[in-house]
């Protein structure tokens, strides 16, 4: 099209598109925002002991390790990857780590240990889908499998407990700063730098476009296989991160996590914020508010005292429904779609 | 049985449709809206029986709005629909089908895995079916249809030509009296296409009405009994083909004369300039074979060849795309230094740029804008990368290239994917020219971009000659090839069988070469 002819099929689509910001259809994002500050509202109004600043303070501190591990898994999902084996990660590096710990390793070295752990499981599952181009659906699932199986085998415990007297390390799981709990601290730091490394970076822009479209990145000579190594890094390192903030909170890393359902909710809190699964959209807004709409929830659950199975129900239909906005926000064969055929 | 139809009838068409006879088809002031905004708006169109109608207009100007109306794909807002006098409405394509309407689209719509039988019979399907008749039956109508097509190959074995017979004979066995065609020569040989404008004829003679979309207006010059042509969603004037000249077609579509570009063509100096890049015995398995050429700083080199002749291939193989044969594979040189990439970065950094025939698989990030798509292109290359992005630097490169290549400006909020295909193609060019390439090749540079754009494009090719660059342009369109390049080349079976100097290139002689 011409500039002297602007065709009425574009201004068609620009128009109708604004109109649709304006009106009709806002993001997934402003829509579970707006859903979660409702539920804020009512829980507050009618839950007893709900709006307390402790309570808040606490929901927020609930969320905080689901909300590192979501930050990795959000990554890796707008580049148009998966990482199952996030929780993995997470738990085996800290429980060999705590394993040397008890016998006489100090802090600082059982710290870095873990970190190296991670590091080399993350370059491992990217390598393998990089360079081997195997799936990295399967590849880190058995990648969860094989961490499970190895830290087992260093460390034979389902619980492996933190060394004692160890406040420094207990710090970023218990400690408080200015009165506010550090893992909040800790989920609201890397928060922000994921927000800066993914809009303000130019690493950032091509996560963004090969989650768009991986060969058109590809043409377009954007080193598609060191980026996939180093996106599956940082997801190791923010699975480090996270299992910081657990041993701190629980004083132990618990080996049974990785065979349960949480590495579940953390693509869930990804998914409801509208980071798609098809890659190249959503934000760390997304997970923050995905994370937040969760913590929500369960907190108000706690008090309300429903039992686990009705909350595993209500997940599951909240997963179900965020899914369905996806499809009605971005409808895959509306004609506006087709029409710069 | 589609066949028992066929037979009845074969009565040969009584000619030219006459204005007396009851239109099979008709649409009074038809309108469509989508978000408030009119796709198409009081559009009047008929269908006689047994003529041939196409549909001319660029791109967005409701051609395919209208069509996927008749289909029953979308439902007019307003306005009358007349089939056979009776007003109708279908709710679904399910319904136009039982009444005798087909769509043949652009993207095929047949099952890969299934046979070409089962691909006809695809919705008609009775409860058991032996193979052995079901085979029988479609190779009956394959051949009465003149197709040689075997209907127990999966279609995903087939050719694009022999996909599309397969959605024509499945359009004639649900006993199709009006078939759409959108776009259906786009991806056919010069050869498959005169076979399809037979099969054409045929489908008339046979009293079958045809709707006909196309971008190259010749064909609907050729073809049609009557053209209509829309604009920005108005119907802007309907005529026997006989009347128009591609030049009147192109005035009535775009509303207002198109300035020819008269290009510039240099006097070709008889000592030549720097040879850049040198093509020797390349080979990737069966598709190119001992591939030779040059190609010199300051002209353009036009490939012209069949689908399948290893054009593109080639190209993908200098940007290493494609891997070359390791064993026997031949050698590239890039000014005398043998070069063998084994990711597309390695040329980009060496100054190879290549833009893709296919912009919506692999050409552009439809999920950003105008300006971050020009931006990217800087990012992906050592020069251009920096850590942190800068706004200033991504507004001033997509600022120049917006203006360079006349991109409408208005668009540049919007995301790519919502630009007119003229647009997003010069988007493209924009995102590769940004990385400063010393060797452009362009595979299809015009496909699907409409005829008030091509001069835009056309005139930048020439443009990157005369700046000094290297540039081959791969195209299916001949005169294209011979309006932009210096020197021809034609690829046949993977290897390159002619070379012309422009002054002596015609037509006849390029598709003599490419089909002998």
């Amino acid at each position: 099209m011409s500039v002297q002819s602007p065709s009425r099929g574009v201004a068609a689509t620009a128009a109708s598109s604004r109109f649709g910001a304006a009106l009709g259809k806002p993001s997934q994002e402003q829509i579970v925002l707006l859903i979660t500050i409702s539920l804020l509202v009512v829980f507050g109004l009618t839950l007893n002991g709900f709006a307390s600043v402790s309570n808040l303070l606490n929901l927020l501190r609930s969320i905080s390790i689901l909300g590192v591990l979501g930050l990795g898994m959000g990554l890796i999902v707008i580049s148009r990857g998966i990482d199952l084996s996030e929780v993995a990660i997470m738990a085996g590096s800290w429980a060999i780590a705590l394993i040397y710990m008890q016998n006489g390793m100090s802090v600082g070295a059982g710290v870095l240990l873990a970190l190296g752990i991670a590091v080399l499981i993350g370059i491992v599952n990217g390598v393998m889908v990089a360079f081997v181009e195997a799936p990295a659906l399967f590849v880190t699932l058995a990648a969860g499998f094989v961490i499970y199986g190895l830290a087992f085998w260093i460390a034979p415990a389902w619980v492996v407990y933190a060394p004692k007297d160890l406040p420094s390390l207990m710090y970023f799981g218990a400690g408080r700063l200015f009165g506010i709990p550090v893992p909040i601290l800790v989920f609201a730091v890397a928060a922000i730098a994921m927000h800066f490394f993914l809009s303000r970076t130019s690493i950032g822009r091509f996560i963004y476009a090969q989650g768009d479209n991986p060969e058109a990145a590809r043409l377009t000579g954007i080193p598609l296989r060191p980026l996939i190594v180093l996106e599956h890094v940082l997801v190791a390192l923010l699975a480090w991160i996270a299992g910081l903030v657990w041993i701190g909170t629980t004083g132990s890393m618990q080996m049974a996590i990785t065979q349960g359902t949480m590495i579940f909710d953390v693509v869930l809190v990804v998914v409801i914020g509208g980071i798609s699964l098809v890659g190249g959209r959503g934000s760390v807004f997304s997970v923050v508010v995905g994370c937040v709409l969760i913590g929500t929830l369960l907190n108000a659950f706690t008090i309300m005292d429903v039992n686990s199975e009705v909350q595993n129900i209500i997940k599951g239909v909240v997963l179900l429904v965020s899914i369905v906005l996806d499809n009605w926000l971005h409808p895959r064969d509306e004609e506006t779609a087709r029409q710069g055929d | 049985m589609s066949h028992g139809v066929m037979q009845a009838a074969r009565e040969p068409n009584p000619g030219a449709p006459s204005a007396s006879r009851e239109p099979v088809l008709r649409i009074r002031s038809g309108s469509k809206i989508y978000g408030g905004v009119h796709a198409i708006e009081g559009v009047d169109f008929d269908l006689h029986p047994g003529e041939v109608h196409a549909l001319v207009g660029e791109n967005g100007a409701g051609k395919s709005t209208l069509c996927k109306a008749i289909a029953g794909a979308i439902q007019l807002t307003s306005g009358e629909f007349l089939l056979d006098g009776k007003p109708t409405r279908f709710e679904q394509p399910r319904d136009a089908l039982n009444a005798g309407i087909c769509m043949v689209y652009q993207e095929t719509s047949l099952v890969p895995t299934m046979t070409a039988a089962q691909n006809i019979e695809l919705g008609n399907e009775k409860l058991l079916t032996r193979f052995r008749t079901l085979n029988i039956q479609a190779q009956q109508l394959l051949q009465s249809l003149n197709f040689h097509v075997d209907p127990a190959t999966p279609v995903a074995l087939l050719g694009t030509a022999k996909k599309q017979m397969v959605e024509i004979a499945r359009a004639i066995y649900h006993k199709a009296r009006i078939i759409i065609f959108d776009e259906p020569t786009a991806s056919l040989t010069p050869e498959e296409i005169v076979h399809f404008f037979h099969l054409v004829r045929d489908l008339r003679s046979r009293g079958v009405s045809i709707v006909y979309i196309s971008h190259a207006l010749e064909e609907s010059l050729q073809i049609a009994d009557r053209i209509t042509v829309l604009r920005d969603g108005k119907l802007v004037i309907t005529a026997p083909a006989r009347e128009f000249t591609r030049e009147a077609l192109v005035q009535h579509m775009v509303g207002r004369d198109v300035a020819q570009v008269a290009y510039r063509k240099p006097e070709r100096s008889h000592q030549r300039r720097e040879k850049v890049l040198t093509v020797e015995n390349v080979t990737m398995g069966m598709t190119v074979k001992n591939m030779s050429f040059s190609v010199y700083a300051g002209e353009v080199v036009g490939i012209a060849g069949l689908i399948g002749s290893g054009r593109t291939e080639i190209a993908k193989i200098i940007y290493g795309a494609l891997k070359r044969n390791l064993v026997n594979g031949g050698t590239i040189r890039l000014r005398g230094k043998p070069i063998r990439y084994r990711v597309p970065r390695q040329a980009i950094d060496d100054g190879i740029a290549y833009i893709t025939e296919d912009r919506k698989a692999n050409g552009f990030f439809e999920t950003m804008v105008v300006d971050d798509n020009v931006y990217i292109g800087s990012l992906a290359t050592r020069r251009g990368w920096s850590f942190l992005l800068s706004r200033a630097r991504r507004s001033k490169l997509a600022s120049y290239w917006v203006e360079r290549l006349k991109i409408s400006a208005l668009q540049r909020k919007a995301k790519i994917i919502e630009l007119s295909g003229g647009n997003q193609q010069k988007v493209v060019l924009a995102k590769t020219l940004v990385q400063d390439p010393s060797i452009v090749i362009f595979d299809e540079p015009t496909r699907g971009v409409d005829v008030g754009t091509i001069p835009h494009i056309h005139g930048e090719i020439r443009r990157l000659a005369d700046e000094g660059k290297a540039v081959v342009v791969i195209s299916s369109y001949l005169p294209e090839v011979l309006a932009v390049s210096d020197r021809i080349l034609v690829a046949r079976t993977g290897r390159i069988v002619a070379e012309f100097d422009a002054a002596d290139a015609t037509q006849d002689k390029i598709l003599y070469a490419a089909v002998h």
